[in-house]
């Protein structure tokens, strides 16, 4: 069900990358405190779109609201400012900062608020808390992975845009991680997740969106998505 | 248009920006019709500088390495000629020749060592050099006249006969420029000057052609040398004395403001911006005080409005207007000059084999006991999902990365030792995501220069066209052609590499693949961004190629295009083989189908 | 000439040099681009010492050092801030090199800009701090050395403060190692990249200042102290801060020491021969290259 005035709202947008078109006429709607699952194969565009909305690549048609504000034209750093949030593949922490120092420097507000902010990230991730003054380099993938989502959450931000966090994690973290991706949405923040794990993503999400090739090829709740075998999320079929 | 008749027209079409040649050259006969004596030794002076950057064209503008040594290259052979002249009395003939080889000397040493550092230092490097050489040549006063250097240097002593001054030596110093413009673009237009097109556009393919980079640079510095120390040893003796001046750091930045200027990639470019800097002061007096730094400030300029500075410009105005010069069609050869790879091989003979292969980035493992092998003419398909390490599986095998543990076998032989350029030469060839080719070569040159890169050692004849040389270019690009009709290239041949479409710079880069008769091509998702229609015909290319006994690798994120094509797959997870038979076997596979939809998958 | 004045000269030198080479790892690390000019802004400093000593009335001032630290800083900070804007930001995008090209052009016009302004002489600035030598256990030790060290440990203390301690400086060092991440954040890298260039640019302008009294400062001068800096860069691994200081002060032993030994020049050239041979056998310096840096 769409609210009347979601919380972000991408419509008919075109991306390129060169000569190629990597998204095309791409219509999204997400509301508040929702949690919406981005699934589609390898190269079919799920990265671009969330890039994209962050402002790190340019649209070549189309729009984007955020908190009811057209951002098309906005960078990346005052869509931050606005409560966006990015956690892009292959997590990118500072390595020669230590982890406190990562989750620092995100926080534009008074150092009370900062500390405030801190207690919350280290309460949904309390394995970081004894890595604190460790470089980020030096923290194993599951850790920089909770070090870049609690990076992000240190915006306090009201969309988080998670950029297949699962690669290269263990069944049972991946588990975890998304147990406390689920708890997000409850506490006041939306999430776009993009997800090659189609099983996992789905478990947490209310929505989903397939991409195929650039194009949206299916937009329904978790439930039906999950049933439409046809959609065959990771081409193993015969295509 | 006869083959002889083609390339001439090549040969001038490289000397690039046909618009700048008749001002230039009636600039230069105004100039010189001014007549007096300071205004032709002024022009003299400007051909000395112009054969300095026409060197430092081919390491800085070409290779693309900032080396700050070319001033000192300048300055000692000016030294050297002078000394030849004014202690041993040798005439210039001699001591031209002298001059230039002992710059070669010395690049080859300096070359040799400084050459394989990264950019920063190597920067750094020659610019220490040159530093350290004005600071010897300053000191050992007894030699050189120290701070004061040397008056009194003979003119240009040919034999018995003096160049008379004026109007004579103006010509003599031309006319070596001339040569000097004729050999650079000739280079420029070689396969050889293609290649070197390549490695600055797409480094890891040029190595994946067969091109030795290490090799390249150094040929680049070597010439470089060359043609500063001509500069300087014309210069010495047009000028009359000899002092540490030229070896000062002001002779590199001019060089470096002339090139940046003139235009780093055009040959016309070179004498435009020697010409122009040595002029400048002349003809605005008041200019005089200030002309290096109006210069510093055009080179700013420059290098961030026009980096091809102004001979690149108005070439690109002038493609503009003419539009794209057409490639005449050469004729193909027999299709016979395309051999199949190898004798005929027993069917279970492999020929690559990988076992064991390991390697961790950092704390990362990316990929663990890689154990398998591929048979000559089969199609073998490699999937997995993202960031399981399928191109890291190709960087491996094609010698980008060494691994931390295993051995490759290619036929037999252990190539794990190899780099990249040596793989390809023995027979690996690889294809990338992204089509890499240079942008500014046709899709026929980039392919050639894969052809020839295939075969060892360019001579002297090969840098600079002569007919030798010029019989291997037109071989190289026979075979080309064939390998463009091989992967259904054949009309585009003529087609830039900026203008081509993504399925075409697919087939182009299977092309060129196939001109270095390769026995094992590997491809790096092929099929992404293309039509199904696009996709079928590749793979109707691809059934031909293996048709002749050549292995073929093939990477995709998924099946469908993989399904009717390969005999085998593999499927990677997490740097480990973890199934392995037929396309239908292993999309049915539960390990497969786990790895690709998750844990908990649902039916 | 006793060892025990050797090092005190060795070691106010090393402290001059410490400052630019920090303000060139700075903009190395933030901007990922080799700054060619930092020596010749070292030069600039130089000369705006002179500029301002001649504008103000510093006569009867016991310290003129304290007025015209700040000045020639701040001097050198707006020059760092303009060369960010007009020799960075338009090639950001581009290869390394070009940015190196662009330095080389500012280095080119701050040397002739002060050649066409000032002329080739030698120029000196009147002493940083009034007062005759000091005895200090047998030595002579001139308060212009003392001052010289002063305010270079001064000056490497606040900026240590600056980075470690201050979310401006966690930000900037976050910026230099992933730009792009940094924006996702909110972190304004573009005002972040100039500031790294305004205190590059001021570290050097401040050094100028320093060594403008114990030196002659010419305009030609620029070229040795760029290469100083670089080889201090390179021997104490390229990237890394605390081996800036460290090359810093070895080049400077190494000047002092074989310039008493041989004269200036010929001290210049082994130093640029033991930078070859340092290169040829360990390129990552004593403290490797810091993670993932560019060009």
């Amino acid at each position: 069900m769409m609210a009347s005035a979601p919380l972000l709202r991408i419509e008919h947008m075109s991306v390129h990358h060169g000569r190629t078109v990597a998204l095309r006429n791409v219509t999204l709607l997400q509301d508040q405190r929702s949690i919406v699952a981005l699934l589609g194969p390898n190269g079919a565009g799920k990265s671009s779109l969330l890039r994209a909305v962050m402002g790190l690549i340019p649209t070549a048609s189309g729009s984007i609201q955020f908190a009811y504000r057209h951002v098309t034209d906005d960078s990346p750093e005052a869509r931050a400012h606005m409560g966006l949030a990015y956690v892009p593949e292959g997590r990118r922490t500072f390595p020669g900062l230590t982890a406190r120092e990562n989750l620092a420097i995100a926080a534009f507000a008074t150092a009370a608020e900062r500390k405030r902010r801190l207690d919350r990230v280290l309460a949904l991730f309390p394995q970081l808390e004894p890595h604190l003054a460790r470089r980020a380099w030096q923290l194993s993938g599951g850790q920089q992975q909770m070090l870049a989502i609690g990076r992000a959450l240190m915006t306090a931000p009201k969309l988080l845009l998670l950029d297949e966090p699962a690669i290269g994690l263990a069944p049972v973290l991946v588990e975890q991680l998304f147990a406390r991706i689920a708890s997000l949405a409850v506490e006041g923040t939306a999430v776009l997740l993009a997800e090659q794990n189609t099983a996992a993503a789905l478990a947490v999400a209310e929505r989903a969106i397939v991409l195929r090739e650039g194009q949206v090829v299916a937009d329904g709740t978790a439930a039906a998505i999950r049933g439409r075998a046809e959609l065959d999320l990771s081409e193993l079929g015969t295509g | 248009m006869s083959d002889r008749a083609q390339s001439g027209r090549e040969r001038i079409a490289a000397l690039g920006a046909a618009p700048i040649w008749l001002p230039a050259a009636a600039a230069v006969g105004l100039l010189g019709a001014a007549a007096g004596a300071y205004e032709l030794r002024l022009l003299a002076i400007a051909g000395c500088y112009a054969l300095a950057v026409l060197g430092y064209q081919f390491i800085f503008g070409r290779v693309g390495a900032l080396s700050l040594a070319q001033g000192a290259f300048f300055g000692l052979g000016a030294y050297a000629s002078a000394l030849l002249a004014l202690k041993l009395g040798w005439d210039f003939v001699r001591s031209f020749p002298a001059a230039i080889a002992l710059a070669l000397v010395l690049a080859a040493i300096v070359g040799g060592t400084v050459l394989r550092l990264a950019s920063h230092y190597f920067a750094l490097a020659t610019l220490a050099v040159a530093e350290l050489s004005r600071i010897v040549v300053v000191e050992w006063v007894s030699l050189t006249g120290g701070g004061n250097g040397l008056p009194n240097v003979p003119g240009l002593v040919l034999l018995d006969w003096t160049v008379p001054r004026g109007w004579p030596v103006t010509v003599f110093v031309w006319g070596w420029v001339a040569v000097g413009t004729l050999l650079a673009a000739n280079y420029s237009s070689s396969l050889y000057g293609d290649g070197a097109r390549l490695l600055r556009a797409e480094p890891l393919a040029a190595a994946a052609a067969g091109i030795d980079q290490a090799a390249r640079r150094m040929s680049a510095f070597l010439l470089s040398a060359a043609f500063a120390a001509a500069g300087g040893a014309l210069y010495v003796h047009t000028l009359g004395v000899v002092s540490p001046e030229a070896l000062q750091f002001d002779v590199m930045v001019l060089i470096l403001c002339m090139t940046v200027i003139g235009g780093r990639n055009a040959v016309a470019g070179a004498l435009v911006g020697a010409l122009l800097l040595v002029h400048l002061p002349e003809w605005f007096r008041a200019f005089e005080r200030w002309a290096l730094l109006a210069y510093g400030a055009g080179l700013l300029l420059a290098v961030i409005a026009a980096p091809e500075g102004i001979a690149g410009a108005v070439e690109a105005l002038w493609r503009r207007w003419l539009g794209a010069p057409p490639v005449p069609p050469q004729r193909p050869a027999a299709p016979a000059a395309l051999a199949p790879a190898t004798l005929p091989y027993a069917e279970d003979r492999a020929i690559l084999a990988a076992q064991a292969l390991g390697i961790a980035f950092g704390g990362n493992r990316a990929l663990s006991g890689v154990t398998f092998f591929l048979r000559p003419g089969e199609i073998l398909g490699l999937i997995g999902p993202n960031g399981s390490g399928k191109t890291t599986l190709l960087n491996l095998l094609s010698g980008f990365h060494r691994p931390d543990s295993g051995q490759i076998f290619l036929d037999g032989r252990n190539l794990t030792a190899l780099a990249g350029w040596q793989r390809a030469r023995a027979g690996i060839a690889r294809s990338f995501q992204h089509g890499a080719l240079a942008a500014d070569l046709t899709a026929l040159d980039n392919v050639a220069v894969a052809a020839n890169g295939a075969v060892p050692c360019a001579r002297v004849a090969d840098l600079f066209r002569l007919p030798v040389g010029d019989a291997k270019r037109r071989r190289a690009r026979a075979a080309a052609l064939s390998a463009l009709a091989a992967a259904g290239a054949i009309k585009i041949a003529g087609k830039l590499g900026t203008d081509l479409s993504a399925a075409e710079r697919r087939r182009v880069e299977l092309a060129r693949a196939l001109a270095a008769a390769p026995k094992v091509i590997l491809l790096d998702e092929p099929a992404a961004g293309l039509s199904d229609a696009e996709k079928a015909a590749l793979r109707a290319a691809l059934r031909e190629v293996a048709a002749r006994g050549i292995g073929i690798i093939v990477v995709d994120h998924g099946m469908p295009f993989l399904m009717p094509l390969a005999s085998r797959v593999l499927c990677l997870d997490a740097g480990h083989i973890i199934a392995a038979g037929t396309p239908a076997e292993v999309a049915a596979d539960p390990h497969v189908r786990r790895a690709y939809l998750g844990t908990g998958a649902a039916a | 000439m006793s060892w025990a004045q050797i090092a005190i000269d060795g070691l106010a030198l090393g402290a001059a040099y410490a400052l630019v080479a920090l303000g060139f790892v700075l903009i190395l690390n933030a901007a990922g681009a080799v700054n060619f000019a930092q020596g010749d802004l070292v030069m600039a400093g130089g000369f705006a010492a002179i500029v301002f000593v001649g504008l103000l009335p510093l006569d009867g001032i016991a310290v003129p050092g304290l007025v015209l630290a700040p000045l020639v800083a701040l001097a050198g900070g707006g020059a760092g801030w303009l060369i960010a804007e007009v020799a960075y930001r338009p090639l950001r995008h581009r290869p390394p090199v070009a940015v190196f090209i662009s330095t080389i052009a500012v280095g080119i016009m701050l040397q002739h800009g002060a050649n066409g302004i000032f002329g080739a002489a030698e120029r000196r600035t009147p002493p940083l701090v009034a007062g005759e030598a000091l005895e200090i256990a047998g030595l002579t030790v001139s308060p212009q050395t003392l001052a010289i060290v002063a305010a270079a440990a001064l000056v490497i203390l606040l900026l240590h403060q600056l980075l470690e301690r201050t979310q401006l400086g966690r930000r900037l060092r976050a910026a230099a190692q992933d730009a792009e991440m940094a924006r996702a954040l909110g972190i304004p890298v573009r005002r972040l990249t100039a500031l790294a260039f305004a205190l590059g640019a001021g570290l050097a302008a401040l050094a100028g200042l320093l060594l403008a009294n114990v030196y002659f400062v010419t305009p030609t001068a620029g070229l040795a102290f760029m290469l100083k800096a670089y080889i201090a860069v390179t021997i104490g691994g390229w990237g890394s801060l605390r081996g800036a200081v460290i090359g810093a002060f070895l080049v400077a032993m190494f000047e002092v020491v074989a310039g008493r030994l041989y004269s200036a020049s010929l001290a210049d050239a082994l130093l640029y021969v033991a930078l070859l041979v340092a290169l040829l056998l360990r390129p990552a310096g004593l403290f490797g290259e810091a993670a993932g840096r560019r060009a």
